[in-house]
């Protein structure tokens, strides 16, 4: 073989023939490695999260707001899977490789172009899995014509940002064991700031604006139009308190009637003290009086107020949501109480959506660049 | 201000600190008067128990709780009770913890240069001014090995001739900074090896061998020059890199793909791009075929033997017909046949007009092979030095030994089992190159 190498105009393969050959490479590991197990770890961990979350998920408020977490959390766990370790395991290959040619640019797009079939797949499985699972989405598309296609690239978004995040990650350590030391934490970061379920305020809320959970969750609001949806949460606990009778366990709320009773009387603070000095010279104590108070002084203040209801033994709050329920006032007053609860991140509209799906493009490309930029550097690991 | 007993106890122990410090600062041949700068007195410490990396750390984080203090006492008089409070005590907790874990490293190398038991950490770390006064005044505890730098032998001041057929290496210096301290690594290596050459590279752990290789090929560059067949590596290294094949010690493949792709891939990398696809294949048929790896082309690397997997790596960097050819220990694991035949191997490389620089635990089974020897060695000041350049009978002449196995003993320290008479054929070598130079 005549060969000449030192010679300057000596071309060698360009990086899109290399991302060809990476591209292969990852493919194959894709069918005879484990790679493809991703795939049935994908519908098993979106199937556990249906059966849990999926009965209220773009129904209600809380269904949605929980259903929605689940959802980028999946989407987390599987792109953070998927490419956590897919570099830093190879890293001394990828060395030898870089040093004999090959450019990182070409090696880093093959794992995207790669990553993002993967991601793709998991997307279309967890979608697959939710409808399986009888799912309700949205019904009204914000920005295709089909509303699930609009939450399946949400899904395939904040998948594929994790999974850039975790390749970055893979690029920047040097072996297995601290990547997989890393992730709990990036996990942690992303569940705890996405904005959605723990109180954050100042700066704690700033930084949500930089995890990928929180634009994926935000999206995901935003399409199931959370703001519109009702809030249940106020009538599940009035609902919790059904089978309350009126009793003496009620006396709290006669003791506040009776104070108001007294304050009518117009007695000053020193007018009420002597009252209650008066008593106790006379051996009666006020707060054993008030505790012993029972129904029958609550009848009798209800008929003071005008109403003649006999109350001794009934269940006045059960009574009320049966009324509510009968009269069909229930949505119109979860709708109300969902009226308070607002938020105004979620809001339905398409330029909130676009604004999220641009913040994850953006994270992903920002992922990316630094993978390359990390791994050019590779000839300088120590040995 | 009250001081209360713990204040007491606190100021007792730095004083007692300081004046063991100082007394071990002056046994040590330090200037005892460091021991009463703050943060700074670490790190003379640290040199004393020859532990200077970590004495830099203390000195960083020295610097990093000043200013970690001095930043969250602004930032509660301009913003009290702000977030920032709770991160700036979490940072000096974390500050904290990191000096404590580099003031043991510092207590074990204080223990190991004043041959104590490492128990004495346990008193430093509970009772830190106690202890380090009674190192200090103790007349029992004192240093059982120098600390003081040896130097190393003087550099030869000469330069290599360009050779235009052939690899010419002059390397004046390769240093790595270490935590903002620079090494030297290897020093004053200046050599030319004729084409069709196969020299062996010998050294002991730590000599430098494969920071040679690496500064020869452009991997990693030092303050060199390097030339083949005329070309400047470092200058044209991006167009001459595909001139040069090194094969690592490891087997750095991918097990799961086959012989023939995992050829095919390094063909598609290394060739030039004006081969067709046809002369590609070629190209690694004919690689395959050389290295006695046809009947294992669709085989996975995986299911390879040792000695397979070797000739597999040696083939991917053959595949680009490289000049200069260089091998890390490509014997290692391999039983001596299979050994022997792939010397023979390299032997035949070499002579159809390429240089192949191999490094070697096991020289003397494949001693007849080589040209020349390099004898890599760490002097006086543990910088790698060229301890002997020439070819093996001259070698065996030069440091009175009869086989490689036995010069590489008389050039290693005395802790690795070797002679520790490196320092004296470095000087003998350096004397005798500037004398032939004249």
């Amino acid at each position: 073989m005549e060969q000449n190498n030192t010679n300057v105009n000596i071309k060698h393969k360009g990086h899109v023939a290399q991302t060809g050959i990476y591209l292969g490479k990852l493919f194959r590991m894709f069918i005879f490695q484990s790679d493809w197990k991703v795939m049935p770890m994908a519908a098993v961990i979106a199937g556990l999260v249906c059966f849990v979350v999926g009965a209220n998920l773009f129904k209600t408020m809380e269904g949605t707001l929980l259903g929605t977490f689940a959802l980028s959390c999946i989407c987390i766990w599987n792109g953070f899977f998927n490419s956590i370790q897919v570099i830093c395991r190879e890293r001394p290959i990828i060395k030898r490789e870089h040093r004999s040619g090959m450019h990182i640019s070409s090696y880093i797009a093959a794992h995207m172009i790669y990553q993002a079939f993967l991601c793709l797949c998991q997307s279309y499985i967890t979608l697959q899995i939710c409808m399986i699972m009888k799912v309700s989405f949205p019904a009204m598309a914000r920005i295709t014509p089909w509303p699930v296609l609009d939450i399946g690239i949400t899904l395939f978004l904040t998948t594929y940002a994790a999974d850039m995040m975790a390749l970055m990650v893979s690029a920047f350590v040097h072996n297995t064991t601290t990547a997989m030391t890393i992730m709990p934490f990036l996990l942690i970061f992303q569940l705890v700031f996405s904005g959605g379920f723990f109180q954050l305020d100042g700066f704690a809320l700033k930084l949500c604006d930089f995890t990928v959970a929180k634009w994926g969750l935000t999206s995901l609001c935003a399409q199931a139009d959370y703001n519109h949806l009702p809030m249940v949460s106020l009538w599940n606990s009035a609902f919790k308190l059904k089978d309350i009778e009126v009793n003496s366990e009620t006396t709290d709320k006669v003791k506040d009637a009776v104070n108001d009773e007294i304050q009518d009387l117009n007695m000053d603070e020193e007018m009420v003290a002597e009252v209650k000095d008066i008593l106790v010279s006379e051996g009666i104590d006020l707060e054993k009086e008030l505790n012993e108070m029972t129904a029958q002084r609550i009848t009798e203040l209800l008929k003071q107020q005008g109403l003649d209801i006999e109350i001794e033994g009934q269940k006045p709050v059960w009574e009320i949501l049966h009324y509510i329920e009968v009269n069909g006032m229930k949505e119109g007053l979860l709708l109300k109480s969902a009226e308070f609860n607002q938020n105004p991140n979620y809001e339905g509209s398409t330029e909130n959506i676009i604004h999220c799906w641009s913040r994850l493009l953006l994270f992903i490309v920002i992922f990316s660049c630094l993978s390359v930029a990390s791994l050019e550097y590779i000839d300088k690991d120590k040995r | 201000m009250v001081l209360e007993l713990s204040d007491y106890m606190s100021l007792g122990s730095y004083l007692l600190q300081t004046i063991g410090m100082f007394l071990i600062f002056k046994k040590c041949g330090k200037k005892p008067w460091h021991a009463i700068i703050p943060v700074y007195n670490d790190y003379e410490l640290a040199k004393c128990a020859k532990r200077e990396k970590e004495g830099r750390v203390m000195i960083l984080l020295g610097l990093l709780v000043a200013v970690t203090d001095m930043t969250s006492k602004l930032i509660a008089i301009f913003t009290p009770g702000s977030v920032w409070d709770e991160f700036f005590i979490m940072l000096r907790g974390a500050i904290s913890i990191c000096s404590m874990v580099y003031m043991v490293r510092i207590y074990i190398g204080l223990c190991y240069v004043f041959g104590r038991r490492r128990a004495w950490i346990w008193l430093f770390i509970f009772f830190p001014g106690f202890t380090t006064f009674t190192w200090g005044v103790s007349k029992k505890i004192v240093p059982v090995m120098s600390l003081e730098d040896e130097k190393g032998v003087e550099d030869s001041g000469i330069h290599a001739e360009e050779i235009e057929k052939g690899l010419t290496v002059n390397i004046r210096q390769r240093s790595a900074s270490e935590f903002f301290k620079k090494k030297i690594l290897l020093r004053d290596l200046h050599l030319t090896i004729p084409k069709g050459h196969l020299v062996l590279l010998l050294g002991g752990s730590g000599a430098g061998k494969t920071t040679f290789l690496n500064a020869v090929t452009g991997y990693e560059k030092a303050d060199a020059t390097i030339l083949l067949d005329g070309h400047d590596l470092y200058k044209e290294y991006e167009s001459m890199k595909y001139d040069v094949g090194f094969v690592p010690q490891q087997d750095l493949m991918r097990g799961n793909d086959t012989v023939l792709m995992t050829l095919e891939d390094a063909a598609t990398l290394r060739l030039p791009d004006s081969y067709s696809r046809k002369e590609r294949k070629k190209r690694v048929m004919e690689v395959l075929e050389s290295f006695g790896l046809s009947m294992l082309a669709n085989t996975l690397v995986e299911k390879l033997s040792g000695g397979q997997k070797k000739r597999l790596s040696i083939a991917m960097e053959f595949i680009s017909d490289p000049s200069l050819f260089i091998l890390d220990e490509p014997d290692s694991g391999l039983d001596g046949v299979v050994a022997r035949g792939l010397f023979e191997k390299l032997r035949a490389i070499a002579d159809s007009g390429k240089i192949v620089i191999v490094i070697t635990h096991t020289p003397d089974r494949v001693a007849d092979l080589f040209d020349d020897v390099i004898v890599l060695a760490k002097d006086a000041s543990r910088t790698g030095r060229l301890a002997f350049y020439g070819d093996l009978e001259e070698a065996r002449e030069f440091f009175g030994k009869d086989s490689m196995e036995h010069v590489l003993r008389a050039v290693n320290q005395k802790e690795e089992g070797g002679e520790g008479r490196a320092t004296e054929f470095v000087s003998r070598f350096t004397y005798e190159t500037k004398r032939k130079a004249g």
